[in-house]
C-alpha cells in the first residue's frame, strides 16, 4: 500500500479546519461591520426613532420589485411631535415592554418568535385598526384591556391581559410604528397597508 | 433582487427542494454502495438518481425563478452533487488506507456468509 | 377549627420532608444502581443526564399545554398562558441538551486524557449552582412570569427573546459555570494528554460561551437586536453544537467500536471544515427579512445550499464503514439511537431546511408553522436522539458494563420507546408542514400578511385539522418519552453477563 497521500491526511485537513473556520469568520466579522452600520438607527434602512412624527405607509416599487417603506409628511403620535431624543425613549420603553411581556412567545416580530398570535412587523399599518383616525387610541385601550378590546377575528384566541400601563402602551404604539418603517427586503409579501384602503 | 415564487408554483418549489436533497443523498448512498458492490444494477440506479437530482435542480431553477447571478446555485448544486460523493470516497479510501489489510471484496463476502 | 384538626389536615413540614425522603430511598432501593462502577467524572455525568431527562419530561409536558392551547384557547387563560408554556417549552429543550453535552463531555474527559479531572470540586459546585439557577428561572417564568417595561425586569425576570429568555443574572451565572466547565476541560487535558479531539472540545467551548455572550446585550434597535440574537442561536445550534456531537461522537466510535483514532480524528477535522464552512456563514439565512442588507438574501442562499454536503459526506462514510468493517456492537439501544440520529438529522436539518429556505420562497414561509416543523424534527433528529444514545451508553456502565446487545431483558422497551418517540416527533412534524403549507399560502401569498389573513389561515379547517394530529402526536411522544423513562431506569437491573469486549480494528 502506497503513503497516505496529503490530501488524506490528519495533519492536512486539520490545517485545512482552522483556515475554513478563519476566513468564513473573518467574512462574517466584515459582513457585520458593514450590515451594523448599514442599519443603524438613522440611516437609510432602519429609520431615526423621530420617524414616529411622519406618516408611514408600505408600497410595492415596481422597479425595485418588491415592498418598501414610504415616509410621507408630519403625522405626529398622540398628537404630539417628539424631538429625536423624546422618540428614542418613548421607543425604547416600548421596546422594553415588549421583551418583558414576553410578546414573542405568542408574536412574530420581523417574522421571528412564536406562531400563535399575528407578525408584528406592521402592525402599524394593519386594516385591522380600522380606520387612520380610530387607530392610536384602539392600539392603547387593545394593549392595557385586551379581554374586554378583544380581536379575535373568529378565532377564539384572545390576548391575555399583561398589566400594561398606559404610558407603556404608548411605547409599544411608538415601537410599532418605528417598526413598521424598517426596510425588510419587502417582508411580508404583498402586505395591503390601512393606507391602501383609503 | 430575487422574483418571489409564483403562487402557482408554490407546491413544485417544496417538492423539488426537498427532492434534490434526497436524489442527492440516494445518488450518494447508490454510488458508494457501487463501490463496495460492483453490480452494473447499482450503477445504473445511481446515475438515475443523478438524472432526478438534475429534474429537479431544473425545476427549482423554474419555480424560484432563478435569474443572473442565482443560476450560480443551480450549476453548484448539479456539479457539486454529482463530484462531493466520488471525492468523500477517494477520502474514505485514502484515509483508512493503512487500516485495510484485505481487499474490500472479501470482506464483503465473508459478511454475507 | 381548633389546631390538632388543622395538624390532621395539614401536615408538619418536618413530617414532608421525612417521607420525601423515605420515597427518594425507597426510589434509590429501587432502581438499585452502584456508584461504585462509575469514576468520579461519570458521577458528575450521570448527575447531569439526570437533570436533563428531568427537563426532558418538562419540555414535552409544556409543549402538551401549548399544543392544547391552539385547541382550546380558552385552557389556562390568565394562569399559564401560551407564551409562558411556550417558553418554557423551548428553553427546557435548550437547557436539557446542553445538560446531555456537558454531562457527555464529563463522561469523556477523564477517558480522553488518561487522567482524573482537575477541579472537581469546583465542577460539582458548578453542577449544583446551575441547577439550582435553572430552578429558580422555571420557577419566575412559572409564578411571575413578566415584569414592567424596566431594565430589572430584563435582569431578574425574563429577557423575552425566544430560545434566550433567561433573565441577565442567570446568563452571568451560566457563562460562569461554562468557565468552571472549559476550566475542567483544559485544566483535565493539560495534566494528562492532549489530542485532536481534545483540541477541537476545547476550541468549540470557546467559541460556545463567547457566542453567548452576544446575546446578553439589550438594544432599542430591533434589527441590531435580532441581529446578534441569531449569532447565538444559529452559531450555536447549526455549528457549534454540531461540533460538539462530532467530538462525542469521535470519542465513542474510538471507544465503543474500536475505530482507529488517526481516522476517527482525520475525519473530525474534515467534519469542522464543512460545518464551519458552510454553518458560519449559513447564518444567512435568518438575516433575509430583518432590516439588513440586501446581500445576505445571495450570501444566506448559497451557504443553505451547501448546508447539505456534510450530510451527504456522512451517507458516503457510513457505506464505506459498512463495508470495510464488520462491526459489533455492545449495545443495542444506542446504536439504535445513533440510526435514529443518521435520519432525522438528514430529514430534519437537510431535508425539512432545505425546502424554505431559499429567500424566493422563504418571503411566504418565514414566521410560519413551517419553522415550527423545521424545528421539532430538526432539534429531535440531530440533539435529541445523540443525547438519548449517551444516556444508554452511560447507564450500561452504570450497571457495571452489562450486557445490552441481542437478547437483553425487556427490550420491547426500548424498542417501543424509540418507535413511539420517533413516530411521534415524525407525526408532529408533518402536522406542522401542512399547517405551516396551508398557512404560508392563504395567510401570505392571497391574503397579503395581515392580521385578517393571519386568522383567516388559523381558522381554515385544514390548519385546524392539523393542530389536532400535532396533539395527538405530541401524545404518541409523551407516552414514548415515558416508556423511555422508565426503561432507562430498569435496563440491564437483573442483568448478570458481561458486555463483549471491543477489539480495535
Amino acid at each position: 500500500m502506497n503513503e497516505t497521500p496529503l490530501w488524506a491526511s490528519e495533519s492536512f485537513w486539520k490545517k485545512t479546519a482552522i483556515w475554513v473556520t478563519a476566513v468564513s469568520f473573518v467574512i462574517l466579522i466584515v459582513l457585520t461591520m458593514d450590515s451594523l452600520s448599514q442599519t443603524t438607527a438613522g440611516g437609510k434602512r432602519v429609520p431615526a426613532y423621530a420617524v414616529i412624527n411622519k406618516k408611514i405607509d408600505y408600497q410595492f416599487n415596481k422597479e425595485l420589485n418588491k415592498s418598501v417603506p414610504v415616509i410621507g409628511e408630519d403625522e405626529f403620535l398622540f398628537g404630539k411631535q417628539m424631538t429625536e431624543q423624546e422618540a428614542a425613549e418613548l421607543v425604547d420603553l416600548g421596546k422594553k415592554t415588549a421583551q418583558t411581556r414576553n410578546c414573542m412567545n405568542c408574536h412574530t416580530i420581523l417574522g421571528n418568535g412564536a406562531y400563535f398570535a399575528p407578525d408584528l412587523t406592521k402592525a402599524w399599518l394593519d386594516q385591522g385598526w380600522l380606520s387612520k383616525d380610530l387607530r392610536e387610541d384602539l392600539m392603547v385601550k387593545f394593549l392595557m384591556n385586551p379581554e374586554s378590546n378583544a380581536r379575535t377575528f373568529g378565532s377564539n384566541r384572545k390576548m391575555p391581559n399583561l398589566g400594561i400601563t398606559e404610558q407603556e402602551a404608548r411605547g409599544l404604539v411608538a415601537f410599532l410604528k418605528w417598526m413598521s418603517s424598517i426596510d425588510t427586503n419587502g417582508f411580508p409579501y404583498n402586505f395591503k397597508t390601512i393606507e391602501a384602503e383609503e | 433582487m430575487i422574483e418571489p415564487v409564483a403562487l402557482k408554483d408554490f407546491f413544485i418549489t417544496f417538492f423539488s427542494s426537498a427532492l434534490i436533497i434526497l436524489a442527492g443523498a440516494a445518488y450518494a448512498l447508490l454510488f458508494a454502495w457501487s463501490k463496495v458492490n460492483a453490480h452494473i444494477g447499482i450503477k445504473i440506479a445511481a446515475l438515475a438518481s443523478y438524472a432526478v437530482l438534475i429534474a429537479s435542480v431544473l425545476e427549482l431553477t423554474r419555480a424560484a425563478q432563478f435569474q443572473g447571478y442565482w443560476l450560480i446555485i443551480s450549476v453548484a448544486m448539479g456539479v457539486g452533487y454529482f463530484f462531493a460523493p466520488i471525492g468523500i470516497w477517494h477520502l474514505c479510501v485514502k484515509t483508512h488506507e493503512q487500516s485495510v489489510d484485505t481487499p474490500i471484496k472479501t470482506k464483503i463476502q465473508e459478511d454475507e456468509q | 377549627m381548633n389546631t390538632t384538626q388543622l395538624d390532621d389536615v395539614i401536615p408538619k413540614p418536618a413530617s414532608v420532608l421525612d417521607k420525601a425522603r423515605r420515597l427518594l430511598n425507597d426510589f434509590k432501593v429501587w432502581v438499585n444502581l452502584d456508584s461504585g462502577n462509575l469514576t468520579a467524572g461519570q458521577q458528575l455525568a450521570v448527575k447531569y443526564f439526570t437533570v436533563a431527562m428531568i427537563l426532558f419530561v418538562a419540555q414535552i409536558l409544556f409543549g402538551l399545554l401549548s399544543a392544547l392551547q391552539f385547541i382550546y384557547p380558552d385552557f389556562l387563560y390568565g394562569i399559564l398562558d401560551f407564551n409562558v408554556n411556550r417558553m418554557v417549552h423551548i428553553n427546557a429543550m435548550i437547557v436539557w441538551m446542553l445538560y446531555g453535552f456537558i454531562g457527555s463531555i464529563y463522561w469523556l474527559i477523564e477517558d480522553e486524557s488518561g487522567t482524573d479531572i482537575v477541579g472537581l470540586k469546583w465542577a460539582n459546585i458548578a453542577f449544583w449552582v446551575l441547577t439550582g439557577a435553572v430552578t429558580l428561572v422555571v420557577l419566575v417564568y412559572l409564578f411571575i412570569q413578566i415584569g414592567p417595561g424596566k431594565d430589572s425586569s430584563l435582569w431578574f425576570i425574563n429577557e423575552g427573546r425566544e430560545y434566550i429568555e433567561a433573565p441577565r443574572w442567570a446568563d452571568l451565572g451560566i457563562t460562569a459555570v461554562m468557565l468552571v466547565f472549559s476550566y475542567n476541560v483544559v485544566a483535565t487535558f493539560s495534566k494528562g494528554k492532549w489530542s485532536g479531539i481534545a483540541g477541537v472540545l476545547t476550541l468549540d467551548l470557546i467559541a460556545l460561551i463567547g457566542l453567548y455572550l452576544a446575546g446578553m446585550f439589550y438594544m432599542t434597535n430591533i434589527t441590531h437586536d435580532q441581529y446578534w440574537w441569531w449569532w447565538v442561536i444559529h452559531l450555536w445550534v447549526e455549528a457549534t453544537w454540531e461540533v460538539l456531537v462530532g467530538v462525542i461522537m469521535a470519542w465513542s466510535l474510538i471507544k465503543l467500536l474500536g475505530a482507529r483514532r488517526k481516522i476517527v480524528q482525520t475525519w473530525l477535522y474534515i467534519e469542522v471544515a464543512l460545518m464551519f464552512g458552510s454553518g458560519i456563514l449559513g447564518l444567512g439565512h435568518h438575516y433575509f427579512w430583518i432590516g439588513m442588507p440586501e446581500y445576505w438574501l445571495s450570501v444566506g442562499g448559497f451557504f443553505s445550499a451547501l448546508e447539505p454536503i456534510p450530510l451527504v459526506a456522512m451517507v458516503v462514510h457510513a457505506i464505506y464503514d459498512s463495508g470495510v468493517h464488520a462491526f459489533k456492537t455492545v449495545n443495542h439501544p444506542a446504536l439504535a439511537w445513533v440510526i435514529a440520529h443518521a435520519f432525522g438529522n438528514f430529514f430534519g436539518a437537510g431535508v425539512w431546511g432545505f425546502m424554505h429556505t431559499l429567500p424566493q420562497i422563504n418571503l411566504y414561509t418565514h414566521g410560519t408553522q413551517w419553522s415550527a416543523s423545521h424545528g421539532h424534527l430538526s432539534f429531535f433528529g440531530a440533539y435529541a436522539t445523540i443525547n438519548i444514545a449517551f444516556f444508554y451508553l452511560a447507564i450500561q456502565h452504570w450497571r457495571g458494563n452489562v450486557w445490552m446487545a441481542a437478547g437483553t431483558r425487556h427490550a420491547w422497551r426500548w424498542k417501543w420507546a424509540l418507535g413511539l418517540l420517533n413516530a411521534g416527533v415524525v407525526g408532529m412534524t408533518v402536522a406542522l408542514l401542512i399547517a405551516g403549507y396551508e398557512q404560508s399560502f392563504i395567510e401570505r401569498a392571497v391574503e397579503g400578511s395581515t392580521w385578517a389573513g393571519y386568522f383567516a389561515a388559523q381558522n381554515q379547517p385544514s390548519f385546524q385539522h392539523a393542530m389536532n394530529w400535532r396533539m395527538i402526536f405530541g401524545l404518541v411522544t409523551a407516552a414514548g418519552l415515558g416508556l423511555l423513562v422508565w426503561d432507562l431506569l430498569t435496563i440491564g437491573k437483573y442483568e448478570e453477563r458481561k458486555a463483549e469486549k471491543i477489539v480495535v480494528h
